[in-house]
C-alpha cells in the first residue's frame, strides 16, 4: 500500500469510462439547468406553447421576485442560517412602502419625492427586519430558524394591522403611475424588473465568488468555530448575510406592490416554501459553506418552468402541489447520490 | 460577581414559568375571569391539539430532526376520515388515522434515515405532497363530519372533558417512555451527539425512525381532538400549525440542536402559548395584536434562553481557567 500513485489509486478506485459518462452531467454544477432542458424537452409534446415568446415573458415576470428573495435566502443558507421572515418582509415593506406614496392619502401622496421616499421606506424595513434578525442571532445566541420564525409571525400581523390605520379596505390602493411603471415599463426590450433582478444576481455572485467578505462567508458556513479562530469577523458576516436578505426581500416587495398596483399585506405570503425549495433544489446546503448564486438562478427556473407548465397542461392545484413536493424530493436525493459519488472518488 | 452571576442563571433557567407567572398576574388583574378555574378547563381544552401535536415534534427535535408535515397528515387524515370511514364507530375511524398517520411519520422516517436526507426538506416535501392528495380527495370541499364524532367534543371521561382526556394519556405515554425507559434514553442519546451513540452501538437510524412514527401518531391523535373541536375541515385545515407546534416546544425548552428537552416542558410551551391568546381575547384586545404578542413572547423566550447557555459558557470557562485575567 505505500508505494501506489494516487494517479493510479484514483483510477482503481473510480467507475468505468461509461459510467462517468453517464454520471459527469450529474455532478456538473449545471446540472438543474440540464434538467430543465430535458424537462421542456419532455413536456413540448403536450404543450408546445412551452417554447412561446408570451410563455417565457410570463415565466421571466414571475421568476423575478421569486428569484430575488432566493439570492437572499443563499447567503442566510451559505452560512447555515434559515430566514423565515422573508415573506413577512415583503408584505410590511409592501404596505409601508403603499401608505407614503398612495394617492388615497399617502403621507407623501402627489408629491414629487412619493416614490423615491417610498422606495427608501421599503428597504429601511428590509434592511431593520434584517438587522433584528442578524443582531438577534449572533448577540443574543438565539437560533436562526426561531429568531425569523418569530419576526416572520410579528411583522406580518403588524402588517395587518398597519393596513388598517390606512386604508378601509384589506390592502393599500392608488400607487403612483411612476411606480406602477416598474412593473410594466422596459428599457431596449428588457422589462425593468428583470433589469434590476439580473444585476443583483450579478452583484451577488461576484460579492460571493470574487470578494474577501464571499470568502468569509463560505468559511463561517463551513466551520465557525475555525472561521473565528482564523480571524474573520464571524458575527459581522452572519449579520450582514440576514441584511442582504431583508433588503433583497424589500425589492421583491417593490416587484410585487408595482405589479399588483397595491400595497397587500400578504403579498407573497405563499412562497416561503418556493424560495426554500428554490434554492436547496439548485443545490445549496441547509448545513451551510455550499451554495451559488448560479445555482439559485437555475433553481428557480426549473420550479417555474414546472409551474408553470403545470398551469398550461391544466392540472388543479392539488396536482401542483404533489408534482412540486415530488420534485423538491427527488432533487435532495439526487444531491445526495452527487455527495455520496463525489466523496467517492 | 459569581454569586451574581449564579442568581441570574437561577432566574434565566426558570424563564419560561417566570413569564407564565407574570402573565397570569398582568391578566389576571386586568380580569378576575381570567383566574376562574372553569377558564383554566377552557385553556387546556383548547390547547390540547397543539399540545398533542408538539408532543411527537418533541422526540424528533430532541433527535435534532424536524417534522414540517405534520399539518399535511393532519388534513389528509382528517379528509380521510370525513369522506371513506363514514358509518362505523368511531374508535375504528380512530384506529384507521393512527395507521395511516404512522404510516406517513415511517415514510418520512424511511426517506430521512435510508437517503440521508434533510429532514426539513423531506417533510417540507411530503408537506406539500400530502396537502396535495388531501385537496384531491376532497376536491377542495370543505368537509363535515358524522355527529357521533362532534358530539365527543362534549363527552366525558370519569368527569374529564374528552380533550384533555386525550392530552393526559398522551402526555403520559410520552413522558413514561422519554423518561423511563431505555428508549427514551438513547433518544436523548442520539440528539446529544449522534457520531458517540453510533459509537456506543445504539442503532441510531432506529431510533430517528421511531421518533417520525410517534409525531406521525401524534398529528393523527391531535388532528383528530382537533376535529372534534371544529367539526368541518377546509384545505386551510392545519395550515402553518407546524411552526405552531414547534414553537410550543421551543418555548418550553426544547433545542433544535437535538438532546435537549422535555415534554412537559413542551406541554408548558403550548399552555402558554394557548393562555395568552385566551387572556387576550378576555381582556377584549384588538384581534389584530394576537400574532404580535404571542410572537414577541416566543422571541424573549428564547432570546433568555440564548442569553443562559452565554452565561454557563462563561462560567464553565472560569472553572477551567481559575487565574485567567479580570
Amino acid at each position: 500500500m505505500t508505494a501506489v500513485p494516487p494517479a493510479q489509486l484514483a483510477r482503481t478506485a473510480g467507475p468505468s469510462a461509461g459510467m462517468t459518462r453517464f454520471i459527469r452531467p450529474i455532478l456538473s454544477e449545471y446540472f438543474v439547468l440540464v434538467l430543465c432542458v430535458l424537462y421542456v424537452a419532455a413536456i413540448y409534446p403536450f404543450v408546445p406553447e412551452i417554447v412561446t415568446w408570451g410563455v417565457w415573458s410570463n415565466i421571466l415576470s414571475d421568476m423575478m421576485p421569486l428569484l430575488v428573495v432566493a439570492i437572499g435566502q443563499t447567503f442566510v443558507l451559505i452560512v447555515a442560517g434559515i430566514d423565515l421572515s422573508v415573506t413577512a418582509i415583503i408584505s410590511m415593506a409592501a404596505v409601508v412602502g403603499a401608505s407614503v406614496m398612495t394617492g388615497n392619502g399617502g403621507y407623501l401622496g402627489g408629491s414629487a419625492l412619493a416614490v423615491p421616499v417610498a422606495v427608501l421606506a421599503m428597504l429601511i424595513v428590509g434592511l431593520g427586519i434584517g438587522a433584528i434578525n442578524g443582531l438577534s442571532v449572533v448577540k443574543l445566541n438565539m437560533p436562526p430558524f426561531i429568531v425569523t420564525l418569530a419576526t416572520r409571525m410579528f411583522v406580518a400581523g403588524a402588517a395587518i394591522w398597519y393596513v388598517t390605520f390606512h386604508s378601509t379596505s384589506s390592502s393599500i390602493a392608488g400607487l403612483p403611475d411612476a411606480f406602477t411603471g416598474f412593473a410594466t415599463g422596459s428599457l431596449a426590450g428588457l422589462p425593468y424588473t428583470v433589469i434590476v433582478a439580473g444585476l443583483i444576481a450579478v452583484a451577488a455572485h461576484m460579492l460571493l465568488s470574487r470578494t474577501r467578505y464571499g470568502r468569509w462567508i463560505y468559511a463561517v458556513g463551513a466551520n465557525p468555530k475555525a472561521a473565528r479562530v482564523s480571524g474573520i469577523p464571524v458575527e459581522r458576516t452572519i449579520l450582514m448575510t440576514f441584511l442582504i436578505s431583508g433588503a433583497c426581500a424589500s425589492v421583491a416587495a417593490m416587484m410585487y406592490a408595482s405589479r399588483m398596483q397595491t400595497g397587500s399585506p400578504i403579498a407573497g405570503e405563499n412562497i416561503l416554501l418556493d424560495v426554500i425549495g428554490a434554492v436547496v433544489i439548485g443545490g445549496t446546503s441547509l448545513f451551510g459553506g455550499k451554495g451559488k448564486i448560479v445555482w439559485t438562478v437555475f433553481g428557480v427556473l426549473f420550479l417555474l418552468i414546472l409551474d408553470t407548465s403545470m398551469k398550461l397542461l391544466g392540472a388543479s392545484l392539488f396536482a401542483i402541489y404533489i408534482i412540486k413536493g415530488s420534485v423538491i424530493l427527488l432533487a435532495a436525493m439526487m444531491d445526495t447520490l452527487r455527495n455520496r459519488i463525489l466523496t467517492e472518488r | 460577581m459569581k454569586l451574581g452571576s449564579r442568581a441570574l442563571l437561577l432566574i434565566l433557567q426558570n424563564a419560561p414559568y417566570l413569564l407564565f407567572i407574570v402573565l397570569l398576574v398582568v391578566f389576571g388583574l386586568m380580569s378576575d375571569r381570567f383566574l376562574a378555574l372553569a377558564n383554566f378547563r377552557n385553556i387546556i381544552i383548547q390547547a390540547a391539539p397543539i399540545a398533542i401535536l408538539a408532543i411527537g415534534m418533541t422526540f424528533v427535535l430532541l433527535t435534532a430532526q424536524i417534522d414540517l408535515s405534520v399539518g399535511g397528515s393532519m388534513y389528509l387524515t382528517a379528509s380521510v376520515l370525513a369522506l371513506y370511514l363514514t358509518g362505523i364507530p368511531w374508535p375504528i375511524g380512530l384506529a384507521a388515522v393512527l395507521v395511516l398517520a404512522g404510516a406517513i411519520g415511517a415514510v418520512n422516517g424511511f426517506v430521512v434515515t435510508r437517503f440521508g436526507i434533510a429532514s426539513f426538506i423531506v417533510t417540507l416535501a411530503t408537506l406539500f405532497i400530502l396537502r396535495g392528495i388531501a385537496m384531491y380527495l376532497s376536491n377542495t370541499r370543505t368537509l363535515m363530519f358524522e355527529d357521533q364524532i362532534l358530539t365527543l367534543n362534549r363527552a366525558t371521561v370519569l368527569g374529564i372533558p374528552s380533550a384533555i382526556f386525550a392530552f393526559l394519556v398522551v402526555f403520559a405515554i410520552a413522558w413514561v417512555v422519554l423518561h423511563q425507559t431505555p428508549f427514551g434514553r438513547q433518544v436523548y442519546a442520539v440528539g446529544g451527539d449522534p457520531e458517540a451513540a453510533r459509537k456506543a452501538g445504539l442503532p441510531v437510524s432506529r431510533i430517528v425512525f421511531a421518533c417520525f412514527v410517534i409525531a406521525g401518531l401524534c398529528a393523527g391523535i391531535g388532528g383528530f381532538v382537533s376535529i372534534t373541536q371544529i367539526g368541518a375541515v377546509g384545505p386551510k385545515y392545519g395550515d402553518q400549525i407546524e411552526f405552531a407546534a414547534i414553537a410550543a416546544a421551543v418555548l418550553g425548552g426544547v433545542s433544535l440542536f437535538g438532546g435537549r428537552g422535555s415534554v412537559s416542558g413542551t406541554v408548558f410551551g403550548a399552555i402558554l402559548i394557548k393562555s395568552v391568546q385566551n387572556g387576550l381575547n378576555i381582556i377584549n384586545a384588538d384581534p389584530y395584536i394576537y400574532p404580535l404578542v404571542t410572537a414577541a413572547i416566543i422571541f424573549l423566550a428564547v432570546a433568555i434562553d440564548g442569553l443562559r447557555t452565554r452565561i454557563i459558557e462563561r462560567l464553565e470557562r472560569r472553572t477551567i481557567r481559575p487565574l485567567a485575567a479580570e
